[in-house]
């Protein structure tokens, strides 16, 4: 690593706000390199944060679905639903939603008196919204600043500042993971990671860990993002080989050209983890069935296993990332959403249960995110493009059984929308990121190095955690 | 040979290799070679003194093989002994005049993919991955793959998502588009794109409808990627393909949300076409429906006009009045955005990515956008001369300096096997071409050509790995967004069996190998030549010819014997990031 600036933790603040300040959607590989110097968590105790990404833009209106009579009869309306309240379009038919219909455990009294249903498949969701361990967080997703519709129509960027490159799906999944557009290398998982490393001293490469792919949510200024496969660590089988030395050299010697020498330092990190993963996870085999061929619950699975392995591996803090692909239903909603919601339900359910058998069910938080939610309004068999979309918080520490957030009209005219109900995000990831960040272990204070704009809204801790 | 091939090297590359002037010396060698004129002894006394003679280019092996690694896949002995022979340009120009091989769709065929049994082999997607493998792998026309292959990671179509009657007609007649048109023009290759039945059922163009009373609004997903990633991009450009800046020196977004819905208008009322060019429907006893031919994969889309929108559209500052029949319409869409400065730059950068550097300079992208505005005959979007422009421009044929440590590209998993493969020669047992999605990071490749995770490619341009000094440095490496700790075990663990086993019915045969395999320096020789362009350090190729000597083969060994020393060696230098990086 290059020598970095020595800066203070409080001139590092104070640029970040300034940058926050400035309407510009900030990202975080700003040289906050002096934020490794925080205070590490004073962390005997053990978190893990798990994030869940529906790559694609989830339809929200079709997974936190209205249910009383009158706000059901708008959504079936725009979304072209039979007569009688009978499915069609690409609307539910409300006699389906009735076994997944929410009631708050406290009473809570939402827009236009709404009551909402979880899509028809998610049985298990339901189960654990009225256990108090789900909570919904409605309308959600970026902002530089609180915004309004006028300010959203509003040409005057320095004014009001928008997030970069809205409803393209590439750099939305940016943007929720890392506050950037494509291109970004620190998101705001990995600057969990980077704060609790120092808690995990033994392997702190397993801080934060991916098990779908690379994904720059878990990858942090220090903190790297360790992949894993749904099996485990894979074991390079030649090194078994006589050709074993001459393989060892090649694949993992040190190289002036900078490509091949990151190349190989993967390569190195890999063989290095292996024998350590493999041997922790050999004796963490939870009972809890996460079924089969649901790709989703493997890679969850293997979280829980890790999880299960905590101990072993001598991690304390810990940053997870999951994702399951296929949410781009421009068409085929009605046929292709159900499939998708049936995977996340059984995933999720059989991860809590796992936490639940591995005695962490209050040490693990899981949230969803997604690149955007979708128009409210059809091209016919489907939803196009969005913006604000409603998560779900799942976790033995959650205040579940509760909406967060301010429930949109249903509507494609109103002043929370932006044209076919595209929703106007009433509550920002920044938000929504503190929460979960504060419980992990952060203080107020460490919030803006870990997500610039935050300074920008009036409550980091919307309470779900 | 290494020696000379070295020596070559160290006295450094022709002396004037930008483009103008390669041309220049090129010009004077075939003058100096073709004998102009100069028949009587005396010459008129006006004449100009005849120019200096030059001596033509000298190409050494590696230059040429080089070059070679890419245009296409492997060097081939016939290959490397034109270019050296005839040049650069001058074998590009019979590269694109080769007959084009057997299309996908062809092979399919061959094979009965079409036929309709109870089996119902009409629904399985996996001969799909076998045609695509096959067009890869045989045929030779490998240049024209090579540069589909780039295309395919542009105008991306995935066979993943691709369900219902003959996937792989699907997939093969949108692969075919490409091949087709690689030495195209892109305005046509943009037509044909736009109205491929594969990619009408992945952007959703097929079926998609105009507005109506209720509320429904055209479907956006195509006219959106269009312009995103097939066209002119998020953001205006130089005509090298940097950020043009406002006044505030923040980029310039090209289109917005209204563009979008605009645009989403004219990709209406299209469907896929069954019956045209002879398509028919067999009624069969096991469904209650008809079977299909395969015609709708392979033919157009149909325009129907009851489905098409009559609105306006306005979108980039183009107006298409309303009522403007649908063919028109796309006409003017397609004209506008082929027309549009930044089209030039933003296929120019991607296409130099996919072939020679993850970092091109703006100036050589600049040169190439140059090319695709103007052919030199007054031509837009000649795609032969983008290919010549990004092969022959002294920023690629310039071997990097000791010193460019950020230099060239990560090559793509299935294009490193690809090269494997042609270059030690495979051949199918049985002409099936089993090859299977060898997606699976874990136990596989970790890529499979035409299988992209997403529209967005298997990584994206502009992908920067995270805490790597390639970061630091603000470069960009887009293949390192497959690489992991998974991937990186994966490959080698892939490599292992297969570059012994082949895979399936495909079998690697080694032959020019095994003539040579008792005499490892040959062998060795051979393979940094054809594998890498002569990149492998001397300190590799001392540890590889211990580690093969080692082996104790001799010209009586089995061929089994030499075979393990042979597929040893490729498997050690296909893992070396020597050769993975390809400079």
């Amino acid at each position: 690593m290059s020598s970095h600036d020595k800066w203070t933790r409080r001139v590092v603040l104070q640029r970040a706000m300034q940058l926050g300040a400035m309407g510009v959607a900030t990202p975080l590989a700003i040289n906050l390199a002096a934020i490794g110097e925080a205070a590490a968590f004073d962390s005997t105790d053990y978190k893990a944060l798990v994030c869940l990404f529906m790559y694609g833009g989830n339809d929200y209106a079709n997974t936190v679905i209205p249910y009383d009579n009158a706000n059901y009869n708008l959504y079936s309306a725009i979304r072209g639903g039979g007569a009688g309240q009978a499915a069609g379009g690409i609307a539910y038919g409300r006699a389906q939603l009735d076994a997944t219909a929410l009631t708050p455990v406290v009473a809570q009294t939402l827009t236009d008196n709404l009551q909402y249903a979880l899509a028809p498949q998610l049985t298990g969701l339901k189960s654990l919204w009225d256990a108090g361990r789900l909570a919904v967080q409605l309308n959600v997703g970026p902002l530089v600043q609180p915004t309004t519709l006028l300010q959203y129509q509003s040409t005057n960027r320095i004014a009001n500042p928008l997030p970069p490159k809205l409803f393209s799906h590439n750099d939305q999944q940016s943007v929720w993971q890392s506050n950037g557009t494509e291109g970004s290398t620190v998101g705001w998982g990995g600057r969990l990671g980077d704060i609790a490393m120092s808690s995990n001293s033994t392997n702190s490469l397993l801080t934060c860990i991916s098990a779908s792919g690379n994904a720059v949510f878990v990858a942090g200024r220090d903190a790297l993002q360790y992949q894993t496969s749904p099996s485990g660590a894979i074991k390079i089988n030649a090194l078994n080989t006589p050709l074993r030395d001459t393989l060892n050299t090649l694949i993992s010697r040190t190289s002036t050209h900078v490509l091949e020498n990151e190349y190989a330092i993967v390569t190195r990190r890999s063989m290095a983890m292996e024998g350590v993963v493999n041997g922790a996870l050999a004796n963490v085999n939870p009972a809890t069935s996460f079924g089969t061929g649901n790709p989703l619950a493997n890679q969850l699975k293997i979280v829980a296993r890790l999880i299960g392995a905590r101990a072993a591996l001598g991690m304390r803090r810990q940053v997870f990332f999951v994702s399951l692909g296929g949410f781009d239903n421009h068409n085929l909603l009605m046929q292709d959403h159900p499939n998708l919601m049936t995977r996340v339900n059984a995933a999720l359910s059989a991860f809590y249960a796992a936490t639940v058998e591995l005695g962490v069910a209050d040490k693990v938080t899981t949230f969803t995110a997604s690149d955007f939610g979708r128009t409210l309004s059809s091209n016919a068999d489907g939803s196009d493009h969005g913006w604000g979309s409603h998560h779900f918080v799942m976790g033995g520490a959650v205040n579940g059984g509760r909406f967060y957030g301010t429930a949109p009209h249903v509507s494609i005219q109103t002043d929370d929308q932006v044209g076919q109900g595209r929703l106007l995000p009433s509550t920002s990831v920044d938000q929504f990121a503190a929460t979960l960040a504060r419980w992990f272990g952060c203080n107020a204070g460490e919030l803006p190095g870990i997500l610039p704009n935050v300074g920008n809204f009036p409550n980091t801790n919307l309470g779900f955690v | 040979m290494t020696e000379l091939d070295n020596a070559a090297d160290e006295e450094g590359s022709p002396p004037d290799v930008s483009v103008a002037g390669v041309a220049a010396l090129s010009a004077l060698a075939l003058a100096a070679c073709g004998g102009g004129g100069g028949g009587s002894s005396t010459p008129p006394p006006t004449q100009n003194p005849p120019p200096p003679v030059t001596p033509p280019i000298t190409i050494t092996d590696a230059e040429a093989a080089r070059f070679l690694l890419q245009a296409q896949f492997s060097v081939t002995d016939a290959d490397l002994t034109a270019v050296k022979n005839n040049g650069y340009s001058a074998w590009l120009t019979s590269s694109y005049n080769l007959a084009p091989g057997q299309t996908g769709v062809a092979w399919l065929d061959s094979r009965g993919h079409n036929s309709i049994t109870q089996e119902q082999r009409y629904f399985w997607p996996q001969f799909g991955d076998f045609m695509i493998w096959n067009q890869l792998l045989a045929g030779p026309d490998q240049m024209r793959k090579r540069l589909a292959l780039a295309l395919s990671e542009f105008f991306v179509v995935s066979l993943s998502p691709i369900d219902g009657f003959y996937p792989p007609y699907v997939i093969g007649a949108y692969w075919d588009v490409l091949t087709a048109n690689a030495y195209g023009n892109f305005r046509q290759l943009l037509e044909r794109i736009t109205l491929n039945a594969g990619m009408g059922f992945y952007l959703n163009t097929k079926g998609n409808l105009k507005e109506d009373a209720n509320g429904r609004q055209p479907d956006e997903n195509y006219a959106r990627e269009i312009m995103q990633l097939f066209s002119i991009g998020l953001y205006e450009l130089n005509p090298d393909g940097t950020h043009r800046l406002d006044a505030n020196n923040q980029p310039i977004e090209t289109y917005g949300q209204s563009d979008i819905t605009n645009l989403a208008r004219v990709f209406t009322g299209y469907d896929w076409d069954y019956l045209a060019n002879g398509g028919t429907f067999t009624t069969v006893a096991w469904h209650s429906y008809r079977v299909p031919s395969t015609h709708f994969a392979t033919n157009q889309m149909w325009f129907n006009a009851a489905n098409h929108s009559n609105l306006a559209v306005t979108f980039l500052g183009t107006t298409i009045p309303a009522n403007t029949p649908g063919p028109e319409a796309l006409r003017i869409a397609l004209d506008r955005l082929f027309n549009h400065p930044n089209t030039g730059p933003f296929f120019a950068r991607q296409m130099i990515q996919r072939l020679v550097t993850s970092n091109p300079t703006p100036a050589y992208v600049g040169r190439v956008a140059a090319a695709f505005a103007n052919n030199g005959s007054g031509v837009r979007g000649d795609l032969k001369a983008v290919w010549t422009a990004i092969l022959t421009d002294a920023e690629a044929r310039t071997l990097p300096g000791a010193g460019d440590t950020l230099s060239g590209k990560l090559r793509e998993p299935v294009v490193r096997w690809v090269q494997w493969a042609r270059t030690v020669g495979t051949t199918s047992t049985n002409g099936d071409y089993q090859i299977y999605d060898l997606s699976g990071s874990d136990t596989s490749l970790g890529q499979s050509p035409l299988r992209s995770p997403s529209v967005f490619n298997f990584f994206r341009p502009g992908y920067v790995p995270p805490n790597t000094a390639i970061a630091t440095a603000g470069k960009q490496a887009p293949e390192f967004q497959l690489l992991n700790e998974t991937t990186t075990a994966g490959y080698i663990n892939f490599l292992q069996w297969s570059t012994r086993g082949g895979y399936n019915d495909v079998k690697p045969a080694y032959t020019a190998l095994l003539a040579i395999a008792h005499d490892i320096p040959a062998v060795l020789a051979w393979l940094n030549l054809r594998l890498t362009a002569n990149q492998l350090s001397v300190t590799t190729l001392a540890l590889l010819q211990t580690t093969l000597t080692a082996f104790n083969v001799t010209a009586t060994s089995s061929d089994n014997a030499k075979l393990d020393m042979l597929a040893s060696a490729c498997f050690l230098i296909l893992c070396s990031p020597e050769y993975l990086v390809q400079k």
